[in-house]
């Protein structure tokens, strides 16, 4: 268990038996003592509480572990681990360019305003699909719109390997071209593949951990 | 357990009781990592504590003072 969670739950235990105490007298509510202490256990701490819980929820929907949770995102969570460099989730995973416990969330959050927002929002669209309607097979799986330059600009931007790169540099105009989001990164011939798990069977696995 | 004849004493234990129910479905959503989880905690814990606290503060709001107080208070003033 987390060490967040661990505090949370001491939290709760400790306003349960303060509202457990005025549950079962009621008349010690009586004193100045009481009534402060009536306020503090029953409305107090349980706002503090909730905002703790909701708080916790929303930073372990982040984690990688809670994305790969859902049974039709098993295959996206093996194509992290394919052991070649041109499969462009894997490369990022493997080698720390996002942070391992938060890959999925990294590339796949909205960097622009309110985008943890629009992020919790897809969420919320991704249970109604998964639970109420029939999912679609892993490999037909898509994103709800193109995917936008700017979540990688977020790091890549300035960066001297990818300001500098020789590909990169190649036509001068690509840059320009990428920059404004006129080319995508993950458009082909570029950095094209990116999970493609229909053909992970095919593929050899890295053992490692990351 | 019983609930108090007093009015005021029933709603704190309703608001109470509303509250123990709001936090142990909490704690349940934070031992269970799912992506459903967060759905039960704003609904079901969320819909709970919002409950027991609207009771709470209802019981503070409709405090009053009887009659003969009222009147026992405004003759210690004169």
């Amino acid at each position: 268990m987390r060490f967040e969670t661990t505090l949370i739950m001491a939290l709760l235990l400790f306003s349960v038996t303060l509202i457990g105490v005025i549950v079962a007298r009621p008349e010690i509510t009586v004193t100045r003592s009481g009534k402060i202490m009536a306020f503090l256990a029953l409305f107090l701490l349980p706002i503090l509480c909730a905002a703790m819980g909701v708080s916790s929820e929303l930073e372990r929907s982040k984690t990688t572990k809670f994305c790969l949770s859902c049974h039709i995102m098993e295959a996206y969570g093996q194509s992290l681990r394919v052991d070649d460099p041109s499969y462009l989730a894997a490369a990022h995973f493997q080698n720390h360019r996002v942070p391992a416990d938060n890959a999925c969330y990294t590339c796949h959050t909205n960097y622009a305003m309110f985008g943890s927002v629009k992020a919790k929002m897809a969420g919320l669209r991704h249970i109604y699909v998964y639970y109420l309607t029939t999912p679609p097979a892993p490999e037909n799986i898509k994103l709800h719109e193109a995917y936008n330059n700017r979540e990688c600009l977020h790091c890549h931007l300035g960066a001297r390997s990818f300001e500098e790169g020789a590909v990169h540099n190649a036509d001068p105009d690509l840059l320009q071209a990428v920059k404004a989001n006129k080319l995508s990164c993950i458009s082909s011939g570029c950095h094209e593949v990116v999970h493609k798990v229909a053909t992970l069977n095919a593929v050899k696995m890295w053992k490692g951990q990351p | 357990m019983k609930l108090r004849e007093n009015r005021l004493e029933r709603r704190l234990q309703v608001s109470g009781i509303l509250l123990i129910l709001g936090l142990l479905s909490e704690s349940l959503c934070l031992l269970w990592a799912r992506p459903l989880s967060f759905l039960g905690l704003v609904s079901v814990g969320g819909v709970l504590l919002f409950a027991g606290m609207v009771v709470y503060l209802v019981s503070l709001l409709a405090i009053r003072v009887s009659p003969q107080e009222t009147a026992g208070r405004s003759l210690q003033r004169d």
